[in-house]
């Protein structure tokens, strides 16, 4: 159930989280001591994490035998010991459980750790409720036999003091002690995770093995998931329309959308031979190939009449992994040309192309300097905060959204009005997520490239129009 | 391709205008495999089609008549053309459609504005 947050990179229990450790004037030694303290000075709040942790661990490999009774029985004996195997926690067979509660976990463009209350004592009360459907109990690890490893990042002013090894060693050696755990660096039980930075100290649990962007119906990933997921959620995708990314790649960004909004239609396009053999097989691979349909066309050259589609969304290569042959200019001509008016495109670009857009402002549409509507709590919140957000929960490491300063920096390109703009970071790069609407028509002539949509068209008498019927009315699919 | 995609396609060569449309279809390979049905879907895809010819007959309230939202289905979204090629009606420039997918690149110099 956890894995349906689509754009979370990492989801942790914390354990601790408090005020960051004063580096400036203390001896080192001190420094270790007080780290020591984190280990020691609350065994509640370390034992009460260990519990749950072991807790959902139970609960995935109950799930995993739950679906496996149905598969082969024969399998089952050999399951049953390797409950601690990693790879269980990715298994594919996340099975809905009927649980009571309601995960109400906000999705944020930012990395979530999470919040120990509501979320955690309310899994142990659904917990209870399903230890009575369940027929076996769990051979989990008991206390003293866990293995465990700690990994440790350090940024900021304590970083330039300590590498992340030497606290990663303190913090191990006291564990230890403290609980007569054995480490073990290649496959261990536990997971300790601890960020110390300018800001705070925290201490977690990786709920996951595996990060949260490999997902389970992506065969080979191009463009991180969650940033596919996200968007594809910024696109405002509405039932019955017609969405294109052109160019798609490997497809991530509609596997992603057409994973979440199903009643949609799907084109993807490149001009890559092998990118388009690898969407192919992605598609398949994830069961999606009726929904998304594929082209070898060109994206300054859209074999698309004029105003026929909905929505956009791509991914424009860096440069640095695929040679972009064209300039983003003409991209974005194109795309304006076979966008409807009021339809929307939402484009990842890179530092370059970012500053290129800037210098060449397209004919003035005066800039929307807020942003309209938006339809998600996550993003409305990045509109609005004046500066990053504070101490709330939130690991940094790979996707940060800054604020209304970066639409400022946004120019409106012909009739496409920027309406939002995120920085957001791929790891070792920046880029910024671009979201425009089409303000309005473009004419019907303009040399060579428009070609207005049949004329026979005009004979149409169809009396039903979706975009007035009550379901559609602005929303997005639920 | 789906028969779908076919008619949302129009001809981008060069030069040619509201009679790059519909290119003209010829399938030496094509598969028929059942989709499920989505009458909504359907009703929505149908103001998007190019229908060169209006059907005579009754068309108003087609999204409630199931048997013509299946007839449409079937022919939109269950027939997938493997091989073949598209044709653009005015220049006569062919696109070949190869494993399913078409192949529309045009050449340097046929982009040349």
């Amino acid at each position: 159930m956890l894995k349906k947050l689509k754009s979370a990179e990492r989801l942790f229990l914390l354990i601790k989280k408090q005020f960051p450790l004063n580096v400036s004037s203390v001896s080192k030694g001190k420094i270790f001591n007080e780290m020591q303290r984190l280990v020691n000075d609350d065994p509640e709040s370390w034992m009460s994490a260990i519990s749950i942790w072991k807790n959902l661990l139970e609960l995935d490999a109950k799930k995993d035998k739950l679906s496996q009774r149905d598969a082969n029985p024969l399998k089952r004996k050999i399951e049953e010991n390797d409950i601690t195997n990693p790879k269980k926690l990715k298994t594919e067979q996340m099975q809905e459980l009927q649980e009571s509660r309601q995960c109400q976990l906000e999705k944020q463009m930012e990395e979530e750790t999470v919040e120990q209350g509501d979320f955690l004592t309310n899994r142990e009360k659904s917990q209870e409720a399903f230890q009575n459907d369940v027929v076996k109990a769990v051979d989990t690890p008991d206390q003293k036999d866990l293995t465990f490893r700690v990994s440790c990042r350090c940024s900021g002013a304590i970083a330039k003091t300590f590498t992340g090894q030497e606290v990663g060693r303190v913090i191990g050696i006291a564990l230890m002690k403290q609980y007569g755990w054995k480490a073990d660096l290649r496959n261990p039980n536990l997971e300790i995770f601890i960020h110390l930075n300018d800001i705070y100290s925290v201490v977690g649990i990786p709920v996951f093995r595996v990060p949260l962007a490999s997902r389970a119906y992506i065969k080979t990933a191009g463009l991180r998931s969650t940033i596919a997921w996200a968007m594809a959620s910024l696109a405002e995708i509405k039932a019955g329309a017609f969405v294109l990314d052109p160019m798609c790649g490997l497809g991530t960004i509609l596997l992603e959308a057409a994973k979440e909004w199903p009643d949609v239609y799907y084109v993807g396009a490149d001009v890559s031979d092998s990118q388009l053999l690898g969407a192919c097989d992605n598609l398949k691979a994830a069961g999606l190939q009726d929904k998304i349909e594929l082209l070898k066309v060109s994206v300054i050259e859209l074999p698309l009449p004029s105003e026929s589609v909905d929505t956009i969304i791509s991914d424009i290569p860096f440069g640095k992994k695929f040679k972009l042959g064209k300039d983003i200019k003409n991209i974005l001509q194109e795309m304006e040309r076979v966008l409807h008016v009021g339809g929307t495109i939402v484009l990842l670009l890179s530092e370059d192309h970012h500053k290129h857009l800037q210098d060449c402002e397209q004919s003035g549409i005066p800039l929307n300097s807020k942003g309209s509507h938006t339809d998600e709590p996550g993003i409305e919140k990045c509109l609005n905060h004046g500066e990053k957000t504070d101490l709330s929960d939130t690991v940094s490491s790979s996707s940060e959204a800054i604020s209304q300063g970066g639409l400022d920096k946004m120019p409106p390109f012909g009739s496409l009005v920027p309406m939002e703009c995120y920085q957001v970071s791929l790891g070792r790069t920046d880029a910024f997520i671009y979201k425009y609407r089409k303000s309005h028509s473009l004419g019907l002539l303009q040399p060579g490239s428009s070609r207005p949509r049949a004329a026979a068209q005009q004979g149409r008498r169809l009396s039903w129009d979706p975009d007035r019927a009550p379901e559609s009315q602005g929303n997005r699919l639920p | 391709m789906k028969l779908l995609t076919h008619n949302l396609l129009s001809s981008h060569v060069r030069g040619v205008g509201p009679r790059g449309f519909p290119l003209r279809l010829q399938a030496t390979e094509v598969r028929i495999s059942p989709v499920e049905f989505n009458p909504d879907f359907v009703a929505r895809m149908i103001p998007k089609l190019h229908l060169v010819e209006v059907p005579k007959g009754p068309i108003e309230g087609y999204e409630h008549d199931e048997k013509f939202l299946r007839q449409m289905h079937h022919v939109l979204l269950e027939v997938d053309v493997l091989e073949g090629t598209l044709q653009c009606p005015e220049s006569g420039r062919l696109f070949p459609i190869s494993r399913g997918i078409p192949n529309m690149l045009l050449s340097d110099e046929e982009t040349e504005t």
